[in-house]
């Protein structure tokens, strides 16, 4: 015996349990917050969501992140360059680190949720405990993406020292920062009932 | 089982309430819509915006990163080196590189790209920054020409770079000096051009200079226009003295070429593009008159002719009028089998050209005399009035000689004597060996004299003056006695006259008397003589009453 069969919900907001009709949307009586048996539209909003991530995710590689301009001399770095700059330096932590965060972690994110909603959408049983967890792995780690971004707004904003070194922020830096929010909203407009819904 | 799950009471369980149905468009969907027209659009960009790709090749690629090395004109990047590669024979490296958009018609077989170093050339030190930022590759488009997009780049910077307006010119002469590409080109002190190129001509005889000169200067360089060389120091030492010349620091390390026009020439049109001129080797060579008659004779010398220098100036009376031009050896007439130094002269008679004009601006034609125009026969007229040749010392300092004609009338007489294929003029000695001569023979009669007779007789001389003076000495003591006692006398002598001339004397006292009678009577007579001047009657008639 489900809720949803029973038509039985409660209010994310207040928590309030409350009667849904079948389908269409409802707000609670007590804090008048949206209330649905399930998110509504959540498979195509995470669709079009993880769909426009991974379209902005081929400029934020393709473009440089930032431009560090010293002596004259230009330099624009992707987010791979930097890795393998890093990796030449012998300073493989930090490329480690930025590895992970910039290129592991949206990847995989990105996989799973593809993974994820075409399960729900080809209702497959298979291992729904642990669908959830990566669900909910996915959900938690997503925000750390933004490690790469915040090193580069600090940069840009730090090293402004004339003709000595200037940082400038390049384009595949705002498009890694747009994917790694779709990609969020993307795990946020996802429904993890829908598993358990088969 | 079911039962057991159903809560008991769910009449309680409020109702949500239903919301207005709002079957719209899914607005989501125009985020991946947004996404895809941003990715694309940027995709695009980036493709239209990337210019045309050339290869350039390069002998070394010191300096150049790819990736990172830009291509810059007038300062301004305008592609940037993707790539470094080797060429198939390893012989060269070929660059890839990507130009901005709209530079295709640009890239022409006239542009050129060269690598901008540090370098240290004629011109100075250049491409410092480069130290610091690093070497980049300077690119100088041309719209004319075919379009292309292979280039070999230029293993220096060109000298000239062809935005620059002026003119070239070719300039010749017989060695290089010390002229270096990228020397400068002065026009009165002013630094208007430079040397790009010198090759040496196809027969060897002579070295091509190429200059460059820029617009506006170039309209100065004339017809008639003279170069000459001021590279390095100029430090002549010869029969007129010690002279010492230089341009400039620069002109001192890297050579450089100076040109003037007299003023007599500035009428002539402006010389074309190309024209070639000769370098003169110093601003000396090119005042002087040009040359092309000339007459030569042989001077033989009895003496030596060490310091006299091909080239040095024959003159006359100061005046110069020839150039020694040969320093050749000759039988002396006088002992066939002894050899002398036989001096051939270039007498020049354009130097002497216009004294018609001089001698009637100062002296007004006064003597009609016909002046023989052959130069010969003229030389010969003079020698028999007494030219002669004879070799002078021109510079203490440099002990240089050069040749004097002067007029000796009182020379032995001679002619102009033919000596084979020149005529000769009769030489005298140099006045510095005349001298020598002079002092030469009165040490040679000194040493025939007789001295030793006069030594002799010396000797007796001072050993009678011994003997005397010996003598003198004895008698000395009574000859002073002697003395003394006379002039005791003497002065006692003086003193009784001068008490009988004194007034107080008798003798004196008369005198006294007798002098003023006599003057007494000549004052009468005096008186008597006036009157008798007033009244010359009275001689007859007396005085009677007239004062």
């Amino acid at each position: 015996m489900r809720a949803k069969a029973l038509g039985l919900a409660g209010c994310h907001t207040c928590g309030l349990l409350l009667r849904l009709p079948g389908s269409g949307h409802s707000h609670c009586p007590r804090c008048a917050a949206p209330v649905h048996l399930r998110k509504p539209n959540s498979v195509s909003t995470t669709w079009a969501l993880l769909i426009s991530a991974i379209v902005m995710y081929l400029p934020a590689n393709i473009f440089p992140v930032m431009a560090v301009t010293s002596l004259g001399a230009v330099q624009a770095d992707t987010i791979m360059s930097g890795v393998i700059y890093f990796l030449k330096h012998g300073d493989w932590p930090l490329a480690l680190i930025i590895f992970v965060a910039s290129v592991l972690v949206p990847l995989l994110k990105m996989l799973a949720l593809t993974y994820l909603l075409i399960s729900v959408q080809r209702k497959s049983v298979f291992r729904k405990q642990q669908r959830t967890r990566l669900y909910r792995l996915t959900e938690l780690v997503g925000r750390w993406s933004m490690v790469d971004i915040f090193v580069v707004a600090l940069l840009v904003s730090l090293v402004q020292v004339g003709s000595l070194a200037t940082i400038v922020p390049g384009i595949g830096a705002i498009a890694f920062a747009s994917v790694v929010i779709l990609t969020m909203l993307a795990a946020m407009s996802y429904d993890p009932r829908l598993i358990w819904d088969h | 089982m079911a039962a057991s799950n159903v809560p008991g009471n769910l009449d309680n369980i409020p109702d949500a309430v239903v919301d207005e149905e709002n079957k719209g468009f899914p607005v989501v969907w125009l985020l991946p819509l947004v996404a895809l027209l941003v990715g694309g659009w940027l995709i695009y960009k980036t493709m239209s915006e990337k210019g045309p790709e050339v290869e350039i090749t390069f002998k070394t690629a010191e300096g150049i990163e790819q990736g990172k090395t830009s291509i810059k004109y007038r300062d301004v990047t305008i592609g940037k080196v993707d790539s470094v590669q080797f060429s198939d024979d390893l012989s060269h490296i070929v660059l890839t590189a990507t130009m901005e958009t709209g530079t295709e018609r640009h890239l022409t077989e006239n542009t050129r790209f060269w690598v901008v170093r540090p370098r240290i050339g004629a011109g100075g030190i250049t491409g410092l920054g480069t130290l610091v930022s690093g070497a980049y590759i300077e690119m100088e488009p041309s719209n004319e020409g075919k379009r292309q997009k292979r280039f070999t780049g230029l293993e220096n910077p060109p000298v000239v770079k062809s935005d620059v307006e002026g003119t070239s010119y070719q300039l010749r002469t017989d060695k290089l000096g010390s002229l270096s590409v990228g020397a400068p080109v002065y026009f009165r002190q002013f630094d208007v051009g430079e040397i790009t190129d010198y090759t040496l001509t196809e027969d060897h005889s002579h070295v091509d200079v190429t200059i460059f000169v820029r617009a506006p200067h170039d309209r100065f360089i004339r017809a008639g226009t003279h170069f000459w060389n001021v590279g390095g120091v100029n430090l002549t030492m010869d029969a007129s003295g010690v002279s010492f010349q230089m341009e400039s620091l620069v002109s001192l390390m890297s050579g450089g070429i100076a040109f003037d026009t007299i003023p007599a020439l500035a009428g002539k049109p402006v010389a074309e593009e190309g024209t070639v001129f000769t370098l003169y080797e110093n601003r000396a060579q090119t005042l002087e008159l040009p040359i092309t008659e000339v007459v030569t004779y042989a001077l033989r010398f009895d003496g030596t002719v060490r310091g006299l220098s091909i080239g040095a100036p024959v003159e006359f009376r100061g005046v110069r009028i020839g150039t020694v031009k040969a320093i050749e050896m000759g039988k002396d007439p006088q002992q066939p089998d002894v050899l002398v130094p036989v001096v051939l002269v270039d007498l020049e008679p354009q130097r002497a050209a216009g004294y018609e004009d001089i001698d009637r601006a100062t002296a007004g034609n006064q003597g009609q005399e016909e002046f023989e125009l052959d130069p010969r026969k003229r030389i010969e007229s003079l020698v028999k009035k007494g030219l002669r040749a004879r070799l002078q010392t021109g510079s203490l300092v440099t002990g240089q000689l050069f040749v004097e004609l002067d007029m000796f009338p009182d020379a032995e007489p001679a002619t102009v004597t033919p000596n084979g294929f020149y005529q000769e003029i009769p030489t005298l000695p140099n006045p510095l060996e005349g001298i020598l001569a002079g002092v030469n023979r009165i040490v040679a009669k000194l040493e025939k004299a007789e001295l030793g007779e006069t030594l002799t007789n010396l000797n007796e001389l001072m050993v009678s003056t011994n003997t005397l003076v010996g003598t003198l000495e004895q008698n000395a003591p009574g000859l002073a006695k002697e003395l003394h006692a006379t002039i005791e006398e003497a002065r006692k002598t003086l003193a009784s006259l001068a008490a009988v001339t004194s007034t107080d004397g008798e003798i004196g006292n008369e005198l006294y008397n007798a002098l003023a009678e006599v003057t007494a009577a000549a004052r009468s007579i005096r008186v008597m003589s006036e009157y008798l001047e007033r009244h010359p009657d009275a001689l007859l008639r007396g005085k009677g009453n007239n004062p």
